[in-house]
Parts: structure tokens; C-alpha cells; sequence
């Protein structure tokens, strides 16, 4: 935009003929254009986030201290995505970039010590969804994002959070969590679903989320980690800073593991972008193209 | 004007190679989230140069479709996907950014089972400028460091 300012600017004085008025009126609309790319030109993808912390030059500042509620407590609001960098590589004079994606995608043990201690159905069950290239994956079937395994898709994910409830929005087949912090018990004999049911409570700044009734055919990662009916999921939420979270997600799951586990995930709080739809069957053609059986 | 040339990017397979070592999955791990693991061959390179015909903007994988002309002098329309229209997004690109009748140069990952189907892994336009496609690599991925901050792209 400031480019085309100055080469508009440039062939505006280039024109004795053109009036300066009229040359002023049209800099002051490329100006007003300018101050607002993002509604112009490609719907919020670089609207500024209002309210959050910057640096004298504009950016948001990542660095900051965790913001907080009016009641005192951390506030997780805003749109997070792993903490992964953006490599753009151009080997050859062609251009790629690595797709950005936790590694945890994959498996979601990669960095425990020993990997997860998976039972010996688990075992079973991991070696069937492993058969036929993978085809049996949930997410590659464009089913829901299931928490915990959420957190790791290559995909936006939105906290709003008020004193009684978070939700969490998804991205991915605009799919939506709720977690409740009203002080309601977890459910009794729940009817299993794709993300369970989920109650919230404080432990000083860490906010601590309990979940069962999770079903009991849910994968956690691409290699097909199970977590099952009896799992009870643990995440614990720290706000580093502005621009860092820790999800500590511990799973305790009798069926699928010999003893409880967790692991760390780092989520960067993603400034200055917006939500954006993505309906995994969309273009149910294409994803019939992947699996023609 | 239009080409076809097939080639075996060696770097490439190096790295998928020692991601795959890496790996607790010994299988070679998607490239994508939707799509069979077995269903692309990244270890091979295909390099084409057409018309574009369609720029298909769906989730969950845009489809770049592209007419080129074989050894033979027939027009064949070849399939390449994309990232998803979110992700290509987030790099910069609209649905209008390859129209029909532009001329591109794509390099792509070949599909083992269909000829003209393919994963690509970047575009030329007609000046030989790159676009950015957002593939993604099998490389172990880093931590983000502090200046980074897994800002958005």
C-alpha cells in the first residue's frame, strides 16, 4: 500500500494538468485505504487485535505479562496455534515452506522419556489403525477435532473466556468445547462424546480442566494413540506470558495406558489474524478421491 | 510452451529419510492431514508448465487444475493439491490467484496411482516468480525460539 502511495504520488505530480486539490483528495483516500488494509483487501487476516500489549514500533508484544480478568484471574483469550515457527525454504530457486505443525501431531508422546506406555490392547488397537496407510484416522476422514488431540492440529484455535465458562472455537470443521468453571460436578454415567465433558477450576494462576466421558474410539495423535471411555484427562493452562501458553495434558486412561501420563504443549498467541472456516467436507469429492474404497 | 520433466529430488529424500528415522512411526507420516500416507510418492519430483484451468478454493485441500501438453501433443488436465484454502490464506493468497488462462510452472510430488494427479510443492507464474504453496516437509520440527514466537506467518 505504501509503495502504490508513492508511485501514485509520484504520477500524480508528474501530470501539470491534474489539480492539486483533486490530488490531495485522492492521497487522503489512499491514505484512509492504507489505515485499513485488512478490510480492504483480505477480510480481518491482518486487522489489528485490539487492546493487546505492543512495542514502540507497532508489534505486539509477546513479552508482556499475562493479562488478566477484572477478577484477577489469567485471562486465555484470544487465538492460539502450537508454538512452531514459519521456515520458508527455497532450495533450488523453488519455494516451500514447512507446514507448520506440532510435533505432538504425530505422536503425541515424542518427548516423553520412554514414549507412552501404551497397554497391550492399545498395542492391538494401533496396529489395525495403522493398516492401509493411515486411511483409518478420524481427522483424515474430516471427522471432529477431539480434545486433547485439538490442541495439536495444524489449525486456529479461539479462547473466549468469561468467569463461569470457556469456550474454546476450533477451526477446523468450525467445531466448538465448552469448559465449565460454574462449580457444576462432572457428569455421572455421561454419554460418551468426541470431546467429553469438562469442568474448570483455579489452582493459583493455573487453570485446571477435568474431563471424562470421552468416547471410547478416539485417537490422540496420526499413529493412532487411543483414548478411551475410561480416560480421565487432566490439562492444565499457564499463561506464560502475552504470547505463550503451556497445556499440560495428562491422561489417565486404564484401558489404553499402564499408568498415567502427560505432556507439555507450547500454544503461541497468534495477534493481528482472524478466524477462518474450515469445513473439512467442503469438497466431499476430494476427500472421496483419497479413499476410493 | 509446455513441458513435462520428471526428476527424484535427492535432498528431499534425504530428509524425509532421516525425519522417518526420527520417527517412533516407522511408516513414512503424512504430508497432509487428509490424505492416505501412501497416496503421494514425496520422494519423487514432477515439474510441468500449463494453462491453468480452475483454481479449486474447498476445504480441506485447494486443487490447482492445469493444462498441459505430454510428449505426445495431447492436452491433459492435471490435478495438483494444494494446502488447505485457510492455510494458503494465511500466506498471502485469494481464490483469484491463479485464474484460467494463466501460465504456471508447478513442481509436485506425483501421485503413485493416478498420472495426472499430483501434491504440489510450489508454483511459478509466468514471470518465474515463486508462490509460496505451504507443503508441508517432513523435518523434525523446532521449537519456536523466543524472537520468532510462532507468529503468524
Amino acid at each position: 500500500m505504501h509503495a502504490l502511495f508513492r508511485s501514485t504520488s509520484t504520477f500524480l505530480r508528474s501530470r501539470p494538468s491534474f489539480d492539486r486539490a483533486a490530488a490531495r483528495r485522492v492521497k487522503v483516500a489512499l491514505l484512509v485505504l492504507g489505515t485499513c488494509p485488512a478490510a480492504a483487501l483480505a477480510q480481518w487476516l491482518d486487522y489489528p487485535t485490539p487492546g493487546i500489549p505492543r512495542t514502540a514500533d507497532g508489534k505486539p508484544d509477546l513479552s508482556a505479562p499475562a493479562p488478566r480478568t477484572p477478577e484477577g484471574k489469567p485471562d486465555f483469550s484470544g487465538i492460539w496455534f502450537a508454538n512452531v515457527p514459519a521456515r520458508d525454504m527455497c532450495p533450488g530457486g523453488d519455494c516451500i515452506q514447512e507446514e507448520r505443525m506440532a510435533r505432538e501431531q504425530i505422536n503425541i508422546g515424542i518427548n516423553l522419556e520412554g514414549g507412552l506406555p501404551y497397554t497391550q490392547w492399545s498395542r492391538e488397537q494401533m496396529v489395525l489403525r495403522q493398516q492401509d496407510g493411515g486411511v483409518h484416522d478420524p481427522h483424515m476422514r474430516c471427522m471432529p477435532p477431539n480434545f486433547p488431540r485439538a490442541w495439536t492440529l495444524p489449525q486456529h484455535i479461539k479462547i473466549v473466556q468469561t468467569p463461569d465458562l470457556m469456550v474454546l472455537l476450533h477451526e477446523f470443521n468450525a467445531a466448538y468445547r465448552e469448559v465449565f468453571l460454574d462449580g457444576r460436578p462432572l457428569p455421572e454415567d455421561p454419554n460418551p462424546t468426541w470431546n467429553g465433558y469438562s469442568t474448570a477450576h483455579w489452582e493459583g494462576d493455573t487453570l485446571v480442566i477435568e474431563t471424562i466421558g470421552i468416547r471410547d474410539d478416539m485417537w490422540l495423535d496420526i499413529q493412532g494413540s487411543p483414548v478411551t471411555e475410561s480416560a480421565r484427562v487432566t490439562e492444565r493452562l499457564k499463561r506464560v506470558n502475552f504470547g505463550l501458553m503451556e497445556v499440560e495434558i495428562a491422561v489417565d486412561d486404564p484401558k489404553a495406558y499402564t499408568r498415567p501420563w502427560s505432556v507439555t504443549i507450547e500454544m503461541a498467541y497468534q495477534a493481528d489474524t482472524t478466524m477462518l472456516e474450515e469445513i473439512c467436507l467442503d469438497d466431499e469429492q476430494n476427500v472421496r478421491m483419497h479413499f476410493p474404497q | 510452451m509446455t513441458k513435462t520433466t520428471f526428476k527424484t529430488n535427492h535432498s528431499l529424500s534425504r530428509r524425509l529419510a532421516l525425519a522417518a528415522a526420527a520417527a517412533s512411526l516407522a511408516a513414512a507420516l503424512p504430508a497432509a492431514a487428509h490424505h492416505s500416507q501412501s497416496e503421494f510418492d514425496f520422494q519423487k519430483s514432477v515439474t510441468v508448465e500449463g494453462t491453468v484451468t480452475e483454481l479449486s478454493w474447498k476445504s480441506p485441500h485447494a486443487r490447482l487444475y492445469v493444462d498441459v501438453v505430454n510428449e505426445k501433443g495431447e492436452v491433459e488436465n492435471w490435478n495438483f493439491e494444494l494446502p488447505s484454502p485457510t492455510t494458503l490464506m494465511r500466506r498471502g493468497w485469494t481464490r483469484k490467484s491463479l485464474q484460467p488462462g494463466d501460465i504456471v510452472t508447478v513442481t509436485a510430488a506425483p501421485a503413485r496411482d493416478f498420472p495426472t494427479i499430483a501434491y504440489a510443492r510450489s508454483i511459478r507464474d509466468a514471470n518465474g516468480e515463486p508462490m509460496f504453496t505451504g507443503v508441508t516437509e517432513i523435518i523434525e520440527p523446532e521449537r519456536a525460539s523466543e524472537e520468532s514466537g510462532g507468529s503468524t506467518p
